[in-house]
């Protein structure tokens, strides 16, 4: 089958999932497994080599007719797309299960294939007007996913800021289609490099879908956005959503010609999100909230790429060029892929205890030696650590990094500092899930909530499963995936067709598998040694100290005090401190907060000015008729006046 | 197949040459102390000790406590694998291998990071919090001078990069791969391994928990990452390429001891610092690899 018939299948099956979703279950789960599984049978034909699928069609939507498109590039997102809507799908059978929550489990599901199919038009829309009607579509799906758990007043204002930040978005992408439109005298998308006129525009698109991609500074809705979704959609919400806006700013640097500066800008971006984004993470409480911050982080990863990938072009430097650009589009996959298992098993945890306080729970393996094994394993990933997939794309950045700083050009000064930046955001990306694997799953249970804790069922622990397969199979047989990201590489640049690959894969992945082998070679061995050699279990030595308690133990603040610390000028900690005092103390506390900086420290003042400005101006408008009539006399005596002077010459 | 001996004759030779570092420098801190002080083969009589030895573990650690050490260890053994020896070269190398090394090390600091959660003690969470904190900047620095050696050599594989001719960068490095020795191997100023007071301390107060086997191989592969770190800092700063094979194995070898008795001149000679200060001096260490860079990149194109 072409992928223009899969495609028609997989919408035509998301579709009717939408309808099918409240009433029936388990028709809607196969019909989203059928349709994401179409959608990915599609994409993959493309990457696997096939010709660009493009469909123009007589019918019109809007006064426009509809032109699709899936080339290397809109098929790599959807191949995200797919994978993750289909876990999720499975995920979400038992985790937002009709028992737990009759009221919302059935909207749930309508909204989930609605997203999935919206996200999918996004992918393929060619013409700017359908574009912004799918991309209106799937924000607001995003919201009612979002807001699945309504009760809750957090809940809530999550979902509201979600809507109001991606509006504010959209209308920089409204601005930027019809400028785009007015340009080009037509809606129809497609390569325009030639036309210079067109450059600035790209600053518009950057803010825009920057917002939805939630690098920093624009990262304002992410954090509680994710936290309080239900754990199926944040991970569908980090794993996809917001490589929607990653894939309008990778797909219009692709066709639009570029303003000088926009690589220094894009690799800036990118490196700023990277540090900073892991610095909220280290500094967060909230499992969820640490996740989420965790993408701003891998987002400015992906950026450090694309932007590399920008001053190549704008310098004429093919080789590193393609090397980051793959490094970007690899680790796209790659973060959807750990990242989404990190959101399941955090889901899991919280579907387990109830909280997502990492100083309340600990201890957690014994009862969930699943998740934690999965949990682990992701961390692993995310943090970029070999043998895994998030090692190879991150070793690719570098590789273009090291390569533009060799080659001596320009470009080096922007790849010096990001290769550093870089690499402290990777050290801090380790420190924070060494502490939010080892708060969650390791010690001692600090509160109760952990006691009733179980592990999670089959269609929980199946999609987790497969996620951490991907994540293996990605790092240890890269070479397996050159093609298709290669392929996306040559969507985004024609001029940087390739076959072979410009790096070493096929060496690191066999360092990879030697790795890997090896660890579960030693780790068996030192067991079974050690067991050999009688084992003796007994409390915690704490130097002696017989009587530990779990609350004795590190805590998450405490772990990431240190090198949380040193960012404290952004992170702007809210201290709530009650010393003990006298021979006989009472009660103290120390609560520490992390605010979202840039949301409460700039975003929140500017509006309150606005907010105070239009409340003195409603003053006008208080329903007593005289006064009004005046408003209009006074005005008509002033356009008199102006028609009067102002029309002299 | 000469490749399958040679590569285990240089696992023979890491392995079993690495735990004679740790001797020596309790040899030069004796003697500058005027003590007699252990023998220097005393690592390896300890660790046939608790090889030996049998296992306590704690009731709350997991699995992953003893698989922790294990896969450490690999990862600093094959980090070990992909430096270059001198003229001998490396065992296995490639373009990007530099990355390969540093995120090895840093997977190795994850698994004992994670091992000394496991037992839920408050010392050992310490002793994690501050190695995964340092790191941050001892990462910063260790990738700043991989850069400098790149801009130097105009290569991104060790073996290249390792061997470059004396460039004027070469004290700035010396000095800040120095620093950046002594605090991925906990020695002083930034940790003492000496010390009984487990509160002051980093990768000691990590291990407080771990006995028999495990323990030997944590300590084995703390040894095989100090030698690591000597010949890397010996082979980024001594002009190996121009050497003949003979004078450059000499000179690797009397680089090492240098580096050696240097850091147990350091530990006889400096008190620790106060924890406050670590920071600083890390910062400290950056910029001198920061300004190895500078000073590569002007030093003219190659």
């Amino acid at each position: 089958m072409t992928p223009g018939w899969l495609l028609l299948f997989a919408l035509a099956a998301l579709v009717a999932a939408v309808g099918f979703g409240p009433r029936f279950p388990r028709v809607w789960l196969a019909l989203t497994l059928a349709g994401t599984t179409a959608g990915l049978g599609a994409a993959l034909a493309i990457l696997a080599g096939g010709a660009d699928w493009e469909w123009r069609s007589g019918l019109s939507l809007g006064g426009e007719s509809l032109h699709l498109r899936l080339d290397g590039v809109s098929a790599l997102f959807m191949v995200v797309l797919c994978v993750v809507g289909g876990a999720g799908a499975m995920y979400a059978r038992e985790y937002w299960s009709d028992r737990d929550y009759p009221d919302s489990a059935p909207r749930g599901r309508a909204w989930w294939s609605g997203l999935l199919s919206s996200m999918g038009l996004v992918l393929t829309a060619s013409n700017g007007l359908h574009f912004l009607i799918a991309w209106e579509l799937f924000t607001i799906c995003g919201y009612f996913l979002i807001t699945l758990d309504r009760q809750h007043r957090e809940v809530r204002a999550a979902g509201w800021l979600y809507l109001a930040a991606s509006h504010a978005g959209t209308l920089c992408l409204f601005a930027f289609f019809a400028l785009l439109a007015a340009r080009t005298g037509s809606w129809d998308l497609g390569p325009m490099r030639e036309d210079a006129r067109l450059a600035p525009l790209f600053w518009l698109a950057l803010f825009g879908f920057g917002i939805k991609a939630g690098f920093f500074p624009l990262h304002i809705w992410l954090p509680s956005a994710h936290a309080n979704a239900p754990s199926h959609v944040s991970a569908i919400m980090s794993g996809v959503a917001i490589k929607m806006g990653l894939y309008g700013i990778v797909r219009f640097s692709g066709w639009l010609p570029l303003p000088a500066a926009a690589g220094w800008v894009v690799i800036g971006l990118g490196a700023v999100s990277a540090l900073l984004g892991i610095a909220f993470a280290l500094a967060q409480n909230d499992f969820k909230r640490l996740l989420a911050y965790c993408s701003v982080e891998n987002m400015g990863v992906i950026l450090i790429g694309v932007g590399a990938a920008l001053l190549a072009v704008s310098h004429g430097d093919a080789a590193w060029g393609r090397l980051a650009m793959a490094g970007a589009l690899l680790h796209v996959w790659n973060h959807a892929a750990f990242k989404s298992l990190l959101f399941f098993g955090a889901g899991a945890v919280l579907h387990a205890t109830g909280t997502r306080e990492m100083s309340r729970l600990g201890g957690l393996w014994r009862a969930m030696p699943w998740t934690a094994g999965l949990f682990a394993l992701g961390a692993i990933a995310v943090s970029g650590l070999p043998p895994l997939n998030g090692f190879v794309s991150e070793w690719l950045v570098y590789l273009g990094l090291f390569d533009a700083v060799t080659g001596r050009g320009p470009s080096a000064w922007a790849a010096m500092p990001a290769a550093i930046m870089l690499a402290m955001a990777g050290a801090m990306a380790m420190a924070s899930f060494a502490k939010a694997g080892a708060m969650i799953f390791l010690g001692a249970p600090r509160t109760q909530v952990v006691a009733h804790a179980h592990e999670c069922g089959g269609w929980m622990r199946g999609p987790m499963l497969a996620l951490a397969g991907l994540c293996g199979l990605i790092g240890l047989a890269p070479f397996l995936f050159w093609p298709a990201i290669s392929r996306a590489v040559e969507g985004w640049h024609p001029a940087w067709a390739s076959a072979e690959a410009p790096a070493p894969l096929a060496t690191l992945g066999l360092a990879q598998v030697t790795l890997a082998v090896l660890f579960v070679a030693a780790a068996a061995w030192l067991w079974r040694k050690a067991h050999a050699g009688g084992l003796r279990r007994g409390p915690t030595w704490d130097c002696g100290y017989a009587m530990p308690t779990a609350r004795m133990q590190y805590t998450s603040a405490s772990f990431s005090g240190m090198a949380s610390g040193w960012f404290r000028w952004i992170l702007q900690p809210e201290l709530r401190m009650r010393k003990p005092h006298g021979s006989f103390p009472g009660e103290s506390l120390r609560l520490e907060r992390i605010p979202e900086t840039v949301l409460e420290h700039v975003i929140r003042p500017v509006s309150e000015v606005i907010m105070r400005v239009s409340a003195s101006v409603r003053r006008l408008q208080h329903g007593r008729l005289q006064f009004y009539i005046l408003y209009v006399v006074a005005g008509l005596i002033a356009m008199g006046m102006v028609t009067l002077w102002g029309g002299a010459q | 197949m000469m490749l399958i001996p040679g590569f285990i004759l240089r696992l023979a030779v890491w392995l079993l040459l690495a735990p004679l570092l740790p001797g020596i420098i309790n040899k030069v801190k004796a003697w500058v102390a005027g003590r007699r002080g252990p023998p220097v083969f005393q690592l390896y009589y300890d660790l046939a000790k608790l090889w030996r030895k049998g296992v306590v573990l704690s009731e709350l650690a997991s699995p992953g406590f003893i698989a922790g050490p294990a896969v450490a260890w690999v990862a600093l053994v094959m980090a070990a694998m992909l430096m270059p020896l001198g003229p001998a070269g490396s065992a296995f190398g490639f373009r990007g291998d530099v990355l390969l090394l540093i995120y090895l090390l840093a997977l190795a600091r994850f698994c004992t990071a994670w091992a000394a959660m496991e037992t839920g003690s408050a010392f050992e969470g310490m002793g994690s919090a501050r190695e995964v904190s340092y790191a941050v900047l001892a990462e910063a620095a260790m990738i700043a001078a991989m850069l400098s050696l790149s801009v130097q050599t105009g290569s991104v594989s060790l073996t290249m990069m390792l061997s470059p001719t004396a460039g004027a960068s070469a004290a700035l490095l010396a000095a800040g791969l120095f620093t950046v020795l002594l605090a991925e191997n906990c020695r002083v100023p930034f940790d003492d391994p000496n010390t009984h007071l487990e509160l002051t301390m980093i990768h000691e107060a990590m291990i407080l928990d771990h006995s028999g086997p495990p323990l030997a191989a944590i300590l084995h592969g703390a040894s095989v990452k100090l030698l690591l770190f000597t010949l890397l800092l010996v082979q980024a700063v001594l002009p190996m390429g121009e050497l003949s094979p003979l004078a450059g194995a000499g000179a690797l070898a009397a680089g090492v001891l240098i580096v050696t008795a240097g850091v147990g001149l350091v530990e006889s000679l400096l008190a620790r610092l106060a924890f406050r200060h670590v920071p600083l001096l890390l910062t400290t260490a950056f910029l001198l690899c920061l300004f190895a860079l500078l000073v590569a990149w002007k030093g003219g194109a190659k």
